[in-house]
């Protein structure tokens, strides 16, 4: 290739062009030789081409990008393949499944504390941004901002700057989220009560769901015994284990800005008149949210339902970006994921790796199909 | 007309792809026997070397002088250099030795031998006493960039884990000498605020500050009781005395800092430089009496506060343990020759050119280190106080922090049981028990 690197990188933009063309045109001649196989008219025929000519450029980059990556995936999860090992490749059979099912204690604790951050996380990330959506549906000077503000997070995402100041923000003693717990608590003491009480509720539901990782509940029996929290208590975010899922929760809550351009979506559709009816007929706020907006909202709900789940259910990045390198406190807050990768590119076992791949896309598959089994039961579709 | 387009497509393609075949040079430098280091190359060849995490003006002095002066010896040889992080280099390297394809020269810490030296060439015909006498310049940290007893590559610096203390605000002597002198110290220089229930002073901060428990920092002390990571049939050795007896220091100097797990008391506030400096701002001290980690965390050497900082290796526990030592843990950085790699013998020359006696030592100047070569440490090394008491501890102290089989799997494994002897979730006899099962079973694997 040439020496200079721009010249080099023209060149195999060039030649990647040429190949998804030749490639293209080619797909939309088979396409149109089955078509004539099949008795089409010639009209039909050249409809046929033009189809699949223009459809192949992702038809071809799905292919080689997505189902021959997923192929060798399912491929080496039957395998004990090992990236620096230099052997040949060994065939095991269903060996790494049967290890990760039977033996394998870790992955079950990820599935746990997975578990753990969808089924906290995900209500509270779906409340957050319905509450915002409400807010910024008001008819109020600014709301275009506000809007920017609360999707901001979406397009920072979790990169260094953010983690660094989310480390500061969660910092026990002098992060700005403790301060502001402990100057309101001084300021307001029922709030402190207030405070203890959630402390004490979340260590012990967190000791709880370590408890059955590890399958011994003394971190549990020593919050009990510990007892109500003193008055100087704050939540230990990124310092304790019992308080790690919920910093990557709060992560999450905060990157709620798409669902809430979701629900800011679904609540412009909702006919005016009803609510005039409803007026009318004398409901107040909380009769209008309850019995109009958010029935005709369910289908959004359920939307933000399916895509949530299956992003809390593939959960990385905040586990990432907060633990890496705290390692004594990343396995309480290990996802399946942060697991997979571990086993891939930490361990560089990419056979027990592809199998743990495969197992999170079966249950993923399993979890999205009860959603959309019951979504009969509760998902209102009179409206659309 | 589509026909003629196709026609046209094709000879453009068959075109395009002819000229940059004529213009690609294939890297097919034989691995065989080496060869004189100024031994010309007629093609075009570009040999890769990935570092990551140096310093501008390393950076610098190897673009400026070194490569130069390689290409100007290696007609048609182009180094190119390519930076990376510390922070994703594995999932970087995964990618490398699972194409079989990347960097000629790969940028690797100390304990990553044994987890990628079957990847790694040996570069023994290149490097050893034979082919390059200077070899037996290099320091025991050579140790590390070995394989299955072959030469890998050269290490570059040495970066020893010390103990440095604050002489001027600690209480009690220092530095401790036996366990039970280290809880006393804790217990003594350790301050909670109790309004904030957090840390305000911190007697000693390990690799990690908050657990007080990290894997290194258990070795460190391990190796300094005079334990052994494996016994002699190659099993490991967390069942021994020296295991449980380090656990429970983890343990001891965690609560003598941070109380019981229940008590939840808020870790030290972030500091601005060093945890053992004064931050410049304020005019406070970061909170730490002591540290045991290596240079990278402790103050720059033009900082002012060294006037009252001790520094030491870890004495381990005479007490207890007879067999104990004084221990510095040896860390360094360096550069292995990718088995994949089509180049060897050139990048055995580029080595050589950069782990010259002088070379290793200007090498280490850009980052106030102590270079790998026991020959190189001169100049900055014996001016600085720091660097010169630093080098000699490193001398006489030094244990190697290599050798480490199923590193990765090993550290993980070790974390997330030491995490939860801190919370109290398992006892250290447990805890050893339960390291010994799971890391027995990675080895298994």
């Amino acid at each position: 290739m040439p020496k200079n690197p721009y010249l080099n990188v023209l060149a195999y933009a060039i030649i990647a062009v040429i190949f998804i063309a030749i490639a293209s045109y080619g797909l939309g001649r088979l396409a149109r030789l089955i078509s004539k196989k099949m008795g089409a008219s010639s009209r039909k025929q050249d409809s046929t081409f033009s189809g699949y000519f223009f459809a192949a450029p992702w038809i071809i980059g799905f292919l080689i990008f997505v189902i021959v990556p997923l192929g060798y995936s399912l491929y080496w999860s039957f395998t004990d393949y090992r990236i620096t090992a230099n052997v040949p490749i060994n065939l095991v059979g269903f060996e790494n499944y049967a290890r990760l099912i039977l033996n394998d204690t870790g992955f079950r604790s990820s599935i746990v504390n997975t578990l753990f951050l969808t089924a906290v996380g995900l209500p509270c990330m779906i409340a957050a941004a319905l509450f915002l959506a409400v807010l910024l549906n008001q008819k109020t000077h600014g709301e275009r901002v506000f809007r920017m503000a609360f999707y901001l997070p979406v397009i920072l995402g979790f990169n260094t700057a953010v983690l660094l100041c989310w480390r500061l923000m969660l910092n026990t003693g002098t992060g700005i989220i403790n301060q502001l717990i402990r100057a309101i608590s001084n300021a307001f003491p029922p709030f402190s009560y207030l405070v203890r009480g959630v402390i004490f509720i979340q260590e012990l539901v967190s000791g709880f769901f370590l408890g059955l990782n590890s399958g011994r509940f003394s971190l549990l029996t020593r919050v009990w015994e510990a007892g109500f929290p003193a008055a100087n208590r704050v939540p230990l975010w990124v310092e304790s284990p019992l308080w790690t899922k919920m910093s990557v929760v709060l992560l999450m809550v905060w990157g709620c800005g798409a669902m809430m351009l979701i629900f800011l979506a679904g609540l412009n559709n909702v006919p005016r008149e009803l609510h005039d009816a409803a007026e009318v007929d004398g409901a107040n706020s909380w009769q209008h949210f309850w019995k109009i907006t958010f029935p005709l909202l369910t289908p959004y709900v359920f939307y933000n339902l399916v895509v949530g789940l299956i992003a809390f259910l593939q959960i990385f990045e905040p586990i990432y970006v907060l633990y890496r390198d705290n390692q004594p406190l990343v396995s309480s807050a290990t996802s399946m994921v942060y697991y997979l990768w571990q086993a891939s590119f930490r361990n560089f076992q990419i056979g027990y790796g592809s199998a743990i791949s495969w197992l999170i896309l079966l249950l993923i598959l399993a979890l999205t199909a009860i959603q959309f089994a019951t979504q009969r039961r509760w998902v209102n579709y009179e409206l659309y | 007309m589509r026909t003629k387009l196709f026609i046209l497509l094709i000879l453009a393609s068959i075109v395009v792809s002819a000229c940059a075949t004529a213009t690609t040079a294939p890297p097919t430098q034989p691995a065989a026997a080496p060869t004189n280091t100024t031994a010309p190359v007629t093609e075009q060849v570009t040999l890769k070397i990935y570092l990551l995490d140096y310093t501008a003006d390393t950076i610098d002095w190897l673009e400026n002088e070194i490569n130069p002066a390689f290409e100007a010896a290696h007609p048609g040889v182009t180094v190119e250099l390519t930076q990376g992080s510390w922070s994703g280099w594995d999932t970087t390297f995964a990618g490398f030795f699972a194409a079989g394809e990347g960097p000629d020269i790969i940028n690797l810490g100390s304990e990553m031998n044994t987890l990628y030296g079957p990847s790694l060439a040996d570069m023994d015909a290149y490097l050893g006493e034979a082919a390059w006498p200077d070899i037996n310049n290099f320091g025991p940290a050579l140790q590390n960039a070995m394989y299955e007893g072959k030469l890998r590559g050269l290490p570059i610096f040495t970066a020893p884990r010390y103990v440095f203390c604050r002489t001027d605000l600690a209480t009690g002597t220092l530095p401790p000498k036996s366990f039970a002198d280290w809880v006393a110290f804790a217990k003594a220089n350790t301050v909670i605020d109790p309004a904030t229930n957090s840390l305000t002073q911190q007697a000693l901060i390990p690799v990690d500050a908050g657990s007080m428990a990290d894997w290194q920092w258990w070795l460190l002390v391990f190796y300094s009781i005079g334990g052994q990571l494996y016994k002699a049939d190659g099993t490991p050795n967390f069942d021994s005395s020296e295991a449980l007896a380090t656990t429970q220091f983890m343990l001891d100097m965690r609560q003598a800092t941070y109380g019981p797990a229940a008590d939840a008391v808020g870790s030290l506030p972030t500091g601005q430089g060093s945890v053992i400096d004064v931050n410049d701002d304020t005019g406070e001290d970061n909170g730490a009496i002591c540290l045991a980690h290596s240079g990278w965390a402790a103050p720059a050497a033009d900082r002012p506060v060294w006037e009252n900082v001790s520094i030491e290796p870890f004495y381990g526990d005479t007490a207890n343990f007879p067999n104990s030592k004084p221990v510095v843990l040896a860390f360094n950085d360096w550069l292995a020759v990718a088995d994949y790699s089509k180049n060897k013998e050139l990048a055995a020359d580029w080595l050589k050119m950069a782990f010259t006696k002088e070379a290793n030592n200007k090498w280490n100047e850009t980052m106030s280190l102590i270079p790998a070569r026991n020959d190189s440490q001169y100049g900055y090394v014996i001016e600085s106080p720091i660097l010169k008491k630093e080098a000699e501890l490193a001398a006489q102290y030094g244990v190697g922090f290599a050798g480490i089989e199923e590193s990765a799997q090993l550290s993980v494994i070790m974390q997330d049981v030491l995490g939860r002897v801190v919370t109290e979730e398992l006892t250290p006899e447990e805890a050893v028990q339960q390291i010994q099962e799971q890391y027995i079973t990675a080895l298994g694997e």
